[in-house]
């Protein structure tokens, strides 16, 4: 095959001395992000992008690309440790993660976490070795239906996601919906629930709002709570994964490393809802579901799993076609233009070098990311020691910096500081977070798909039956919901 | 910094020849820089998303406005609403204090006429220095039943089977406004399938979701080459260099009201010191005279419109455009 | 009752958000308008807010509002984030950020004055240095240039 002629060609460009430490840099500074609450990886790119305007255009893209998946890396730490999401991708693998922590499994989760992340980067750069002209040819003709079918899927995940009570669940949801309306409508152009006030008209940021419902919430419930200079947990028992861990986890991060690419690959997709529809999948074919929430490796091995692979599958449209799918490669479409290149569906045949040495790059950039990580994580799990009281401010002022940085609107800061507020109460009252924020993220795009559908449609709301891959999936969704009812209602506390 | 620009001056008028004219943006640039600014970066606000086109167009401009004038320059997107916020930060909020300056686009009239809700007008803003003009196209597909059709076939086809050719929009914007007057002259019926951007569109185009799509030469090149996509016509008053087979409008429909550009510029809040003002005009200017920097900026599809280009009193001759932007807003009855 | 109350809320909420989108329009000639979701949601949570004061079983255990020590810690942290917030645009990072450090360790833990400056200016150094200088972030500078 000759992709493979063409793979060696591309890691003979990457390794080279400059290229080699442009990759360590950005995996340092893409984990160093994703470990920080608040900073994403987007806003990093950005702003190292006039750096790489001093470096060759292989060396600059290796760079930024390797931030992308390093912030994927980092992301689980503070999850884990925190119970605070380094970035909206790690939000689920707080549920699980962080309760492991708590028993003392600070180690393994993080070790799961990192070794799951590689396996499935790995898994989807081979894929996307290739696969990638045929995966494109294909990922090409999603449009609007597919989209608003693929969005029904994710929302019927969601449910998967509620522990409580199912009306509380329900009304998260329908709130992450009404949340998401604030701002200019797309379709349209008009402005919803902004009442004059200018700052809304942005919407609210979702960086904000997760730091706000995750990280503020989590500091005022502890900080509540708190007993005199007690550490969050207790003894660190394990430092590595077990065995029976092992076996528990192989077939989530395989599950998570197929499901994650493929949602890498549609617009809208992308790391955080491949996160999370990996949690429901693991929770829904378990044998034992009531573990989630409580401990349950899968919970950290499927979506940490899946939001590696998924920065491999948005790599695709981007480097096959010249489509961006998310914010995030669409800087990176912009630095192949301020580099002077053309990206498009030529991209490929006309430079090679580039082309391949990207993707040969993710490949060294995945295991230099592992081999930072794993000795890490008994450096990470030794955070845990340091004294709450000591430990939260440092924590809320990163949390304030990181939220600040996306947009620097001092608004922002307001809606954190309100979000966590109103966090903190529902949790005690026992609603779950998680399902508001996904709601939250699949809203806009759910409701622009369907309208853009049904615009598009001579017949109406029958162009999703007519075509074949929305019709699959929206009998997937009902599939899903039927079994649903199959099921005991799960019992539980309240989550995160 | 002041005394390095001055040596290279004068070493440069010693040797005298073409190093004389290459330093004389630094010398003058040397000569407007106020005391005591700046003492630290200088903020490019782009109100668009990292990557797209204003945003690209705005870091290269930083590079050789650093390059320059050796002052640190940091490009800040602050996004949201479409551009509103940050159009909003740029008119009422930012400090006059030299430290921000805004990459805009013309799109800021268009809010400022119609969304701002007489909270800011265009004017609170001072254009300082424009950088390039880009113009709409229309692509349309290389497959599928419209393949091969010019922009008047299509638009005939559009008016015998009305609301069937799928045409992607950006609502409440230009690549509205033109498939409106479109509709208006010919009586064609068009079916508009909202977007976010020009870009999704084009992906949509290429993927056989909509019919035609719209944007600009930086966005559609990559499929252009790959016979993806064909040109069909451009909004512009004269063809561009690069695409000379590819009509305009005005030629194609026979009017001359089809004139939709982005017409990027750089400009400071109002109130912002006259000669910290200056010094930064005279930055962007020096930058803008760069080779290599127009050299880019070609290779993105922009062209350099001759009337801003070398335009003595800019924020009267962009008033003018921004004027009839207005006349057309209070033609179609979005503005009283 | 404060459980009672919340419920109360979510079906104002929904109630107003329903009659809001209204407004907005719910089908147009294109298909949807811009207020169908809202609508939707707003019923929504109309509905579960109704359905909550209707079925004890959907109710929280135990409910316990912070009281004394406790309900101080988390006014004081939330007073800290309102006045960076306020501040900062103002006085600048460095130095708001210095105060609302002090104010997050004396409301815990009434930590020692010394040993919370100490902290607190070498945290605001520390996150100054680490986004400003490494990733190249401005961060907002007071009247002082800093």
């Amino acid at each position: 095959m000759d992709a493979l002629g063409s793979l060696g060609a591309g890691f003979a460009v990457i390794l080279t001395a400059q290229n080699l430490y442009l990759c360590l840099l950005g995996s340092l500074i893409g984990t160093l992000v994703g470990v920080l609450p608040g900073v994403g990886p987007l806003a990093a790119m950005a702003l190292l992008l006039p750096v790489t305007f001093t470096l060759t255009p292989v060396g600059g893209m290796v760079m930024l690309a390797s931030i992308f998946y390093g912030a994927m890396y980092g992301g689980s730490t503070t999850s884990v440790l925190l119970n605070i999401p380094g970035e909206a991708a790690s939000v689920v693998t707080c549920i699980d993660g962080h309760q492991m922590a708590r028993q003392g499994r600070a180690g393994a989760a993080l070790g799961i976490a990192a070794i799951g992340s590689f396996i499935a980067g790995t898994l989807g750069i081979v894929l996307l070795t290739f696969f990638a002209p045929a995966i494109s040819a294909a990922a090409i003709r999603f449009g609007p239906p597919e989209n608003f079918s693929l969005m029904v899927l994710g929302l019927v995940c969601t449910l998967y996601m509620i522990t409580g009570s199912p009306v509380k669940g329900a009304l998260m949801i329908a709130l992450g919906f009404l949340g998401a309306a604030v701002g200019i409508d797309v379709v349209n152009g008009r402005e919803r629930f902004t009442f004059g006030f200018v700052n809304l008209t942005g919407g609210l940021d979702l960086l904000a709002v997760v730091i706000g419902l995750f990280g503020v919430t989590e500091i005022l419930a502890n900080v509540e709570q708190i007993a005199r200079g007690a550490p969050l947990a207790g003894r660190i028992r394990n430092l590595w994964p077990t065995l029976a861990d092992w076996r528990a986890s192989w077939r989530p991060i395989l599950r998570g490393s197929g499901l994650g690419f493929i949602l890498g690959l549609v617009p809208g997709g992308g790391p955080v809802t491949a996160s999370f529809m990996s949690y429901a999948l693991e929770k829904r074919l378990s044998d034992t579901p009531e573990r989630f929430g409580k401990g349950a490796v899968e919970g950290v091995a499927g979506p940490e799993s899946a939001n590696n692979a998924a920065v491999a599958g948005s790599m695709i449209p981007i480097l096959s076609l010249g489509i961006p799918g998310n914010p995030v490669t669409a800087l990176l479409l912009g630095a192949l233009i301020i580099h002077g290149i053309q990206p498009g569906p030529l991209f490929m045949t006309q430079r090679p070098d580039l082309f391949w040495g990207i993707v040969a790059s993710m490949y060294v950039g995945n295991i230099f990311l592992l081999v930072l990580n794993l000795p890490l994580v008994g450096l990470w799990a030794q955070l845990l020691r340091v004294p709450y009281y000591i430990l939260f401010p440092v924590v809320l002022l990163l949390c304030v910096v990181g939220t600040y940085s996306a947009n620097k609107n001092v608004f922002d800061l307001w809606v954190m500081l309100g979000f966590g507020i109103a966090g903190h109460v529902l949790r005690k009252l026992e609603y779950d977070l998680a399902p508001f924020v996904i709601a939250f993220v699949l809203a806009p795009l759910m409701e622009q798909s369907l309208r853009q559908s049904l615009v598009m449609s001579p017949d109406g709301a029958m162009i999703l039956l007519q075509r074949p891959v929305a019709a699959l999936l929206l009998a997937a969704s009902a599939l899903l919901v039927a079994l649903m009812f199959r099921r005991k209602p799960i019992n539980g506390g309240g989550s995160p | 910094m002041n005394r390095t620009a001055l040596v290279l001056a004068l070493l440069a008028a010693l040797w005298g020849g073409p190093a004389a004219a290459q330093s004389d943006p630094k010398a003058e640039l040397a000569r407007l820089k106020p005391k005591d600014f700046p003492t630290q970066p200088i903020e490019f606000t782009v109100v668009y998303p990292a990557g797209g086109g204003m945003d690209v167009a705005a870091r290269l401009l930083a590079k050789y406005v650093e390059k320059w004038s050796g002052d640190r320059i940091i490009v800040n997107n602050r996004t949201g609403g479409a551009g509103m916020v940050g159009h909003a930060y740029l008119a009422t909020q930012a400090k006059p204090d030299g430290y921000t300056a805004g990459a805009l686009a013309n799109l800021v009239w268009g809010d400022a006429m119609l969304r701002a809700q007489g909270r800011w007008a265009y004017t609170d803003l001072e254009p300082i220095a424009y950088l390039n003009t880009d113009a709409l196209t229309w692509v349309g597909p290389t497959e599928g039943p419209y393949k091969g059709m010019s922009v008047k076939e299509i638009v005939q086809a559009a008016k015998d089977k009305p609301g069937t050719i799928r045409v992607a929009t950006v609502p409440g914007s230009m690549w509205e406004y033109i498939v409106e007057q479109i509709e208006a002259s010919s009586g064609a019926k068009f079916l508009r399938v909202p977007f976010q951007g020009g870009g999704a569109g084009i992906a949509a185009l290429v993927g056989g979701n909509v019919d035609v799509a719209q944007g600009f030469y930086s966005e559609f090149r990559g499929y252009l080459d790959a016979n993806k996509a064909a040109p069909l016509a451009v909004a512009a008053t004269s063809r561009m260099d690069f695409l000379k087979d590819m009509p305009t409008f005005n030629e194609a429909l026979g009017s001359d009201q089809y004139t939709w550009q982005v017409i990027r510029f750089v400009v400071v809040p109002k109130g912002t010191p006259a000669d910290r003002k200056a010094y930064l005009a005279a930055a962007v200017r020096a930058a803008m005279q760069d080779p290599e920097l127009i050299a880019e900026y070609q290779k993105t599809g922009a062209f350099f419109d001759p009337k801003l280009a070398k335009s003595t009193d800019l924020p009267k001759d962009l008033g003018e455009y921004a004027e009839r932007e207005r006349a057309f807003y209070v033609q179609t009855g979005r503005l009283k | 009752m404060f459980e009672r109350a919340l419920n109360v809320f979510w079906v104002l909420l929904g109630a107003a958000a329903a009659a809001y989108a209204w407004t907005l329009g719910i089908v147009g000639p294109a298909g949807p308008e811009s207020g169908l979701f809202p609508l939707i949601a707003g019923l929504i949570i109309m509905g579960s807010g109704i359905a909550l004061m209707l079925m004890p079983s959907q109710r929280a255990e135990i409910f316990d509002f912070p009281r004394g020590a406790a309900l101080q810690r988390v006014i004081g942290v939330v007073l800290g984030l309102a006045w960076l917030a306020i501040a900062m645009p103002y006085l600048g990072f460095a130095i708001a950020g210095v105060v609302t450090m002090l104010v997050l360790l004396r409301a815990v833990e009434r930590v020692s004055w010394t040993v919370s400056l100490g902290l607190a200016v070498a945290s605001v150094a520390a996150v100054s240095w680490l986004f400003g200088d490494v990733l190249g972030m401005a961060l907002p500078r007071g009247p002082w240039g800093f």
